[in-house]
């Protein structure tokens, strides 16, 4: 089961963060600072599978942005949910044209729409991205209108 | 409520006000900044126009990444979820995570919104769906559950997706909500033909597994059906994923699958799917060669591929094959890979070694990690190293001979920190301890470990160990090299009766090329009882040996450097004896206990009560009449002791000879592969060593010397 998803930069600044399981603000705050420090000190060579606090910790970076998913440290295949924050990046990428990290800070409750419709209580939920957006387009043509 | 008025619309911030202020404004005014937009946003949240309460519920979602409280406005947030604008409510239903959780008082209200939400389009019902997932508790679960239901049935898939997603919430939450329930649910997937269904309903299989296991027969069947024509990977995975769980509860149920598993190994391209495939096999079908064989490969693949992420998990994967035999299957593979890993992937490797390791494997393994230990991981490779030789009291170990004079040695040299140097020195201890006759060769290893510390810097360096010396209380600081010196003084001190007299002169020309006095200065009354005992050993063998003048010159030097009171006492004792060496000291030493002693003092006693019928006024000095009696009485047991002595000391020799006789050759030495790491070329063994895994020390080891040289540690 999928913990949390975090959408942090290199400064430390976190962009989104979708908690599954509720945390105070000043452990999502250390939480996130202990991460992206670790994950910064990590090198290319190395894996993007580590452990901190209990949590089983996927990691990816996509220009200064750090997706990372936090999981419980029983028995899960890293390698789909790094698949899967590839496909995430890829729904976004379809949505916004050209993602970048300004169209996430922007557009917050959008990238929070797109992430509800792929992941639900820590469980991903869909794949598909025509699916994902179906209902995100909906909504802009009714606003449009 | 209010209302703004034209002037404040004008100057009403936006999201992207914020995002632009925030980015530009220092650190020092951030809080001045967030506080004024939290002041604001408390007024426009309650504002009668939505387009106002939107913006501020942007801005609440932007000041939360930020990791500001906006706990404040949770019923504000609840109010919204309310509202007929339906921007506004999702917006509000993608932040109520942020504010509620399982504990908030507001979810009473959320109950009837809920309701009436879910009697909506699908859009704004699948939207519920999601936020009721996030904060459900049991009261929530327990009053929606019936309307949730309803909704498995809805004829869109999204909606019917979502509802099975937020039921596996439900049953977790609540698991007396399980019976009667999921029976439903499965009919309706059992029908089902929508792929992100199919996969909500296997998680939530998962789920419901997790709080009520025995209910698995109930998806055995679904479960089987969808192995056998799904295509999806990611579908695939999950029931991967399920039938483990399946498997271990039902064990006939692993026959059914090996089919479907063989095809899927074959077929699939994806990374993630051929990892969960081979995870399963290797726990699960190591009864089944071909299919076992056929993950293998794959496993063997992942080792060597580039990607360090498939390196890893091929690792991983590698932990769970529970026996040493299949270990050694993937050891070159896992030692190549070993090669190009980064240092987590090598403690990831070690400790694999550490728990499979096997008298097979055991040289290999030794010798790989010491020949490609670097800067970075090599503390960790020696501790390892140490905890494989050492575990279960050297149950690896066939020859401890070649341990102790090839690989020891190299480990000595290898070692940088304070930790690996206690750690060895305990291995030394055990080694020497379980093995009797390896005693022997204590000059020899003394000579390859501390040849470097002669070429090396004078100077201590590194972190060190602070000690105080119980019987002299004197403070000082080991470093690792020091720690491993000490330990080799005290074997070689204790196997002094055991060396040859050309090995004991070694030891002291080899001392004096140390700058002993200026680098161990804290081992300095350990090289004294080694000199003493040296020389003791030589006087009798050799008195007029050439060393000796030598040995007495070390000794003053070292008496002159330290300045303790009970030391230099003793030193007298030392100096006198070494400077005449005649009996008339022997005979001074003994007319000094030959003096009477004098009474037991009455202060002493005034606490302690002194036995009955004893005179304390009086001296307890033995009446000589009374010894010269005994002596008479017991004439003839002292006359046939030492025949006794001689008998049984050809009873050990005899003993030894027979396990000398009754031994197998030795196996061939690897010379050449030792070369970088040994320039000594291997003893030829003359007699096999056996290690004593006894908890109780073989005789003539004193325990007690043991237990107070750990303590001084």
């Amino acid at each position: 089961m999928i913990n949390f998803i975090l959408m942090v930069n290199k400064q430390g600044q976190t962009r989104l963060a979708q908690y599954f399981q509720f945390l105070s603000v000043k452990e999502r705050m250390t939480l996130e600072g202990e991460l992206i420090r670790k994950c910064l000190s990590r090198s290319e060579t190395q894996c993007s599978f580590l452990e901190h606090r209990g949590y089983k910790i996927i990691y990816r970076r996509y220009a200064s942005l750090y997706f990372i998913i936090g999981m419980d440290l029983e028995e899960e295949n890293e390698m789909a949910y790094l698949e899967f924050i590839h496909n995430l990046v890829e729904t976004l990428d379809k949505y916004f044209e050209n993602v970048c990290e300004l169209d996430i800070m922007f557009n917050i409750e959008k990238a929070h729409y797109i992430l509800e419709e792929m992941v639900m209580n820590g469980q991903v939920v869909e794949t598909n991205k025509t699916q994902i957006l179906a209902p995100i387009h909906v909504l802009d043509k009714a606003k449009d209108e | 409520m209010f209302h703004l008025s034209q002037m404040d619309q004008i100057f009403l911030k936006s999201l992207a006000d914020v995002v632009r202020t925030s980015r530009t404004t220092s650190q020092y005014d951030k809080l001045t900044f967030t506080t004024q937009t939290i002041a604001d946003i408390k007024n426009e949240i309650q504002s009668r126009q939505e387009s106002v309460r939107y913006q501020a519920l942007l801005k609440l979602f932007f000041l939360a990444m930020e990791g500001n409280n906006i706990r404040w406005a949770e019923f504000q947030i609840i109010n919204l979820m309310g509202c007929a604008d339906f921007q506004l409510k999702l917006g509000a239903q993608l932040a109520a995570h942020l504010v509620i959780d399982s504990q908030s008082q507001g979810l009473i209200m959320v109950t009837n919104v809920f309701q009436k939400e879910f009697k909506n389009g699908h859009v704004e019902c699948s939207a519920t769906l999601s936020c009721l997932g996030t904060i459900a508790n049991k009261d929530l679960s327990d009053s929606l559950l019936t309307h949730v239901l309803k909704l498995t049935t809805n004829t869109k898939p999204l909606i019917r997706k979502k509802a099975i997603a937020v039921l596996s919430k439900i049953f977790t939450i609540n698991p007396l909500n399980i019976p009667g329930n999921l029976e439903m649910v499965i009919q309706q997937l059992q029908k089902e033909s929508n792929i992100s269904v199919l996969a909500c309903g296997i998680s939530l299989f998962c789920s419901v597994m997790k709080v009520a296991p025995k209910l698995y027969p109930l998806f055995l069947s679904i479960v089987y059906d969808q192995i056998s024509k799904q295509k999806s990977n990611w579908l695939l995975i999950k029931l991967v994923r399920i039938s483990n769980k399946l498997i271990s509860l039902e064990p006939r149920f692993q026959g059914k699958l090996i089919e479907h598993y063989t095809r899927l190994l074959n077929q699939t391209n994806s990374k993630s799917l051929q990892y969960e495939l081979v995870y399963s096999i290797m726990k699960y079908f190591k009864n089944h060669s071909q299919l076992y064989e056929s993950a293998g490969d794959i496993l063997k693949q992942f080792l060597n591929h580039q990607d360090p992420n498939l390196r890893c998990l091929g690792l991983e994967c590698l932990t769970h094959i529970s026996s040493s035999a299949g270990l050694m299957e993937f050891q070159e593979q896992i030692l190549e890979s070993f090669k190009k890993s980064d240092y987590f992937s090598k403690l990831q490797i070690l400790q694999l070694f550490k728990d499979f390791t096997n008298q097979q494997n055991f040289q290999t393994v030794i010798e790989f990690f010491l020949k490609y230990s670097d800067l970075e991981s090599n503390h960790k490779i020696i501790e390892s190293l140490i905890f494989i030789i050492m575990k279960d009291k050297f149950i690896n170990v066939d020859d401890p001979e070649k341990l102790l004079l090839v690989y020891i040695p190299v480990i000595a040299q290898k070692i940088d920190t304070i930790d690996n140097a206690i750690r060895f020195k305990e291995l030394l201890f055990e080694l020497l301890t379980r093995v009797p006759g390896l005693k022997v060769y204590s000059d020899q290893l003394c000579n390859q470990i501390l040849q470097t510390y002669a070429i090396q810097s004078d100077t201590l360096q590194g972190p060190t160990l602070n000690i105080v010396q119980r019987h002299t209380q004197l403070k000082y600081s080991l470093n690792h090299r020091e720690i491993i010196f000490k330990s080799l003084i005290m074997i070689v001190g204790e196997s002094v009766k055991l060396l040859k007299l050309d090995a004991l002169t070694n030891i002291i020309k080899f001392l004096e090329q140390l700058n002993i006095l200026n680098c161990y200065e804290s081992s300095l009354s350990d090289i004294d009882s080694l000199l003493f005992k040296i020389y003791i050993q030589i006087i009798k063998t050799d008195p007029s040996n050439d060393i000796i003048p030598q040995i007495e010159q070390l000794i003053k030097n070292i008496y002159n450097k330290l300045h303790n009171i009970s030391i230099v006492k003793i030193s007298f004792f030392y100096e006198s004896f070494i400077l005449n060496k005649t009996k008339e000291q022997l005979q001074q030493l003994y007319n000094l206990y030959a003096e009477d002693l004098p009474p037991i003092n009455l202060e002493a006693q005034k606490l302690i009560k002194p036995p009955e019928g004893l005179d304390i006024t009086q001296s307890f000095q033995i009446d000589i009449e009374e010894i010269e009696k005994i002596k008479n009485s017991n004439n003839d047991q002292l006359e046939q002791k030492p025949i006794i002595q001689q008998l049984e000391q050809a009873d050990l020799v005899s003993k030894e000879q027979e396990d000398q006789n009754t031994q197998i050759l030795k196996q061939e030495e690897n010379e050449e592969e030792l070369k970088p790491l040994n320039t000594k070329t291997d003893p030829i063994p003359k007699k096999v060593f056996t290690i004593n895994r006894d908890e109780e020390l073989p005789p003539g080891v004193n325990q007690n010397d043991i237990n107070q040289s750990k303590e001084e540690e």
